[in-house]
């Protein structure tokens, strides 16, 4: 009797050492990039800002997971786009290019700075959205082209 | 065989321990910008007065086409562009000025100025490249040579500037 006492406090520690392999209502960490940061037309010689309110060309990444689960957003950020024969045009980010939505809408932001890890947590409905802005700073001697680079957005869940 | 029971709760706390790690996740967009072909300015005919007489002004109208001063503009295609100039106010010879004034342009997308619009290159203007991304400039002025002008050649420069 006592062997079995012991072992279920044993199974109930480790139930309780076990992180959930998925959320407590049973959904996955998912991320989803949903829309590029699109700069489109670029002069050379002038910096094109997008804010991360602009609902046509901000960046934008979708998070869903278990209600009210404490998050912590990163960013990888490119320094520069890469263009035609390896040419290179600076990407700047800002204090204020990131936004957090609850409501999931582009009209409803808390702005952070992306550069640094935010921790936040998502509401009841275990969802949020992440927006995007920056800023191309083409050379005036800025080749022309097509000029491209990839953002990661990693999201952990907090302990 | 006996399992002993702190041989049970170190087991349980061994798996517990080997199991936790935090839970990640992560997503990748694109950032893009189509960057447009620069800008190009030539100097591409002198604004010619030719022979001036002491006392007789002499105008050089843009529609022009020999004697009117002309830029070449290249760019990207069917782009608005801003024009803007320094010109000046007097045409000099060593120690000599003659002044010139009434400046006046024209901007088409040929060399031959069809279509021109007029503009006034004090004020500057905003024309739009051509659907080949090119522009043609022209400058008239007039001199007002004094009566007691000294003779010699009289030359100033005139300066365009282009921006997207």
């Amino acid at each position: 009797m006592k062997t079995l006492s012991w072992s279920l406090i044993g199974l109930a520690l480790l139930g309780a050492a076990l992180p959930p392999v998925v959320g407590a209502q049973g959904k996955p960490l998912n991320v989803t990039g949903v829309r590029g940061l699109t700069f489109g037309a670029v002069f050379p010689g002038v910096p094109r800002a997008i804010s991360r309110t602009d609902a046509a060309n901000a960046g934008q990444f979708d998070i869903g997971h278990a209600k009210f689960s404490p998050i912590q957003i990163t960013f990888a950020l490119p320094a520069v786009m890469t263009g035609p024969a390896g040419a290179t045009m600076p990407l700047v980010f800002g204090a204020n290019d990131g936004g957090y939505s609850s409501p999931e809408t582009i009209t409803s932001q808390v702005g952070f700075d992306p550069r640094v890890a935010f921790a936040t947590a998502l509401d009841k409905n275990g969802r949020a959205a992440v927006f995007l802005g920056g800023t191309a700073q083409p050379a005036p001697s800025q080749r022309a082209g097509n000029y491209t680079a990839t953002i990661t957005m990693t999201i952990t869940v907090l302990p | 065989m006996r399992i002993s029971k702190l041989s049970l709760v170190v087991l349980a706390l061994v798996i517990g321990a080997s199991t936790v790690q935090a839970q990640t996740n992560n997503a990748s967009i694109t950032a893009t910008a189509a960057v447009q072909t620069p800008i190009n300015v030539v100097g591409a005919q002198q604004l010619n007065f030719g022979n001036v007489f002491p006392g007789v002004n002499k105008t050089v109208a843009a529609t022009d086409l020999t004697n009117a001063g002309r830029f070449d503009v290249t760019g990207q295609a069917s782009t608005p562009v801003t024009l803007t100039f320094t010109l000046p106010a007097t045409l000099s010879s060593g120690a000599n000025t003659m002044p010139i004034d009434t400046y006046t342009g024209i901007s088409a997308a040929t060399s031959a100025q069809t279509g021109g619009v007029a503009f006034n290159p004090v004020t500057g203007a905003n024309p739009s490249l051509s659907g080949a991304g090119a522009l043609f400039v022209w400058i008239g002025a007039r001199v007002t040579p004094a009566t007691n002008q000294a003779q010699g050649t009289y030359t100033a420069n005139v300066t365009m500037t282009v921006v997207y």
